[in-house]
């Protein structure tokens, strides 16, 4: 188990999210950066799958009730346990009694800390994960306070629990001529995309949009010139999923995350791929987003990097682990 | 298939095990011969060697304990993990060894205070290949 010590803003036990629910209305929730998850986990040699914890904010601390091997990933947190510093991307092991702490983030916004086997908090819907909309999953259906307690699964005693890093997700899978301070997303266009002009839609591709501080799991409100349709569009609610672009009224898009409603009614003017969404996990508020445009061929064969990546972690750190079981 | 790291790795500590002094392979084209060294790790650095000769402390040489690449800050970071001067713990992490997309600690054995970065970063290092040099209090 797992005592949570202290903690700003809103952490929350994820998995990869509630997928067969959508259809009555149920959205799907889930880790903001699904690869810093499936990296922590896959180090752990847990199904990926497996329930951690989102780490919005610092400062974080945390108490381990047992020995328990972990995994921190995503954002560098500047992280210790017990005052020895433990390196981003990283899985290592605690004893009971120990102190993990994160002090601040210095680069990403998302910090994901997976244990040996999981987070064992009750499947609601077929996930772990908290949807804070609904007040259902994870703990209790709400963000983590102080003094929450956490229940882990047993892990698997015989798997290997020495230290390992991996390379971080932003270098291993780093968009060849990204500038720098710019994330950059790629997107493929979406329903309401021809309801812009040609001056439209080039405000859109080419500013640099600033992240606003009302952005969150729900969606990311950003802030730019402002792109106006042809003429004012009026359409009835309708499904949407995380990744729609959306241009309300003013002009200034909206991103819908992993917590966004199933349904909107602002026209659409692109959608960002999936094999891009953690980017947008990882940006910041201030930080600069950008949009490229895609097609939906690339956006498959994107998926396909991500996959190749994570899969060759796997190979990798199955073949290490039997390596050094051997000594 | 191409004789990796791992490969080379794995057929050190068979060699480490058995006792056997040397071995060579050859496959598709390609040769490697592996020879264990009996006598303890060589000192290949004038820094380290100088190490041996002083007064004021005990030297204690965290190695490389995987096959890999040398890599002395997080890929992330632009700060190593250590600097001469610093006082460190046993068991900190004063470097990584890169194989693939992985990275391998190498530890501190001792508390103390770091003498020098014996290993060149980007350098590929062995089982046993000294990385960093600490002097503790004797």
């Amino acid at each position: 188990m797992i005592e949570i010590l202290s903690v700003l803003g809103p952490a929350s036990v994820q998995d990869l999210g509630r997928f067969d629910q959508y259809r009555f209305g149920v959205g799907t929730s889930g880790a903001m950066d699904d690869i810093a998850l499936r990296a922590g986990n896959i180090l752990l040699a847990n199904d990926e799958n497996a329930a951690g914890i989102e780490i919005p904010m610092t400062p974080f601390k945390l108490r381990f009730g047992r020995d328990t091997a972990f995994a921190l990933t995503g954002a560098d947190a500047g992280a210790d346990l017990g005052g020895r510093a433990i390196p981003p991307w990283w899985r290592s092991q605690a004893r009971a009694g120990d102190v993990l702490s994160l002090k601040a983030m210095t680069r990403g916004a998302r910090s994901y800390l997976t244990v040996g086997g999981g987070i064992d908090v009750p499947v609601v819907l077929g996930s772990r994960s908290t949807q804070l909309r609904g007040q259902l999953g994870g703990l209790h259906g709400r963000s983590l306070q102080p003094g929450d307690v956490l229940p882990c699964t047993a892990p698997d005693s015989s798997a290997c629990i020495g230290e390992l890093g991996t390379e971080p997700a932003d270098i291993a899978l780093a968009r060849p001529n990204a500038p720098a301070g710019v994330t950059v997303v790629r997107v493929v266009i979406a329903g309401e995309y021809d309801m812009y002009d040609g001056v439209a839609q080039d405000l859109f591709w080419r500013s640099d949009w600033k992240v606003t501080p009302q952005s969150n799991r729900y969606g990311y409100r950003l802030q730019g010139p402002a792109v106006m349709p042809i003429s004012p569009v009026e359409k009835r609610s309708h499904g949407i999923v995380p990744g729609v672009v959306q241009i309300p009224p003013n002009g200034q898009p909206i991103i819908q995350m992993r917590d966004a409603q199933t349904s909107g009614g602002y026209p659409k003017i692109a959608t960002v791929i999936e094999a891009d969404l953690w980017r947008i996990g990882q940006a910041g508020l201030g930080g600069k987003l950008r949009f490229e445009q895609t097609l939906y061929p690339d956006a498959l064969a994107a998926q396909d990097e991500v996959s190749a990546y994570l899969d060759k972690l796997r190979v990798n750190v199955r073949r290490l682990e039997e390596l050094r079981r051997c000594r | 298939m191409p004789i990796d790291t791992t490969d080379i790795e794995r057929l050190a500590q068979i060699l480490e095990r058995s006792g056997v002094a040397s071995i060579e392979i050859e496959e598709n084209g390609q040769s490697l011969k592996l020879v264990m060294e009996t006598e303890g790790p060589t000192v290949p650095s004038p820094a380290l060697a100088a190490l041996t000769g002083r007064s004021d402390g005990v030297a204690n040489v965290a190695k490389a304990d995987v096959a890999g690449i040398f890599v002395a800050a997080h890929p992330s970071r632009t700060k190593p993990f250590v600097e001469p001067g610093q006082a460190i713990e046993a068991g900190a992490i004063v470097g990584l060894v890169k194989i693939g997309r992985l990275y391998v600690p190498v530890l501190s054995p001792a508390a103390g205070i770091v003498d020098s970065i014996v290993a060149e970063a980007g350098a590929t290092v062995g089982y046993g290949t000294p990385i960093v040099s600490v002097r503790s209090a004797a």
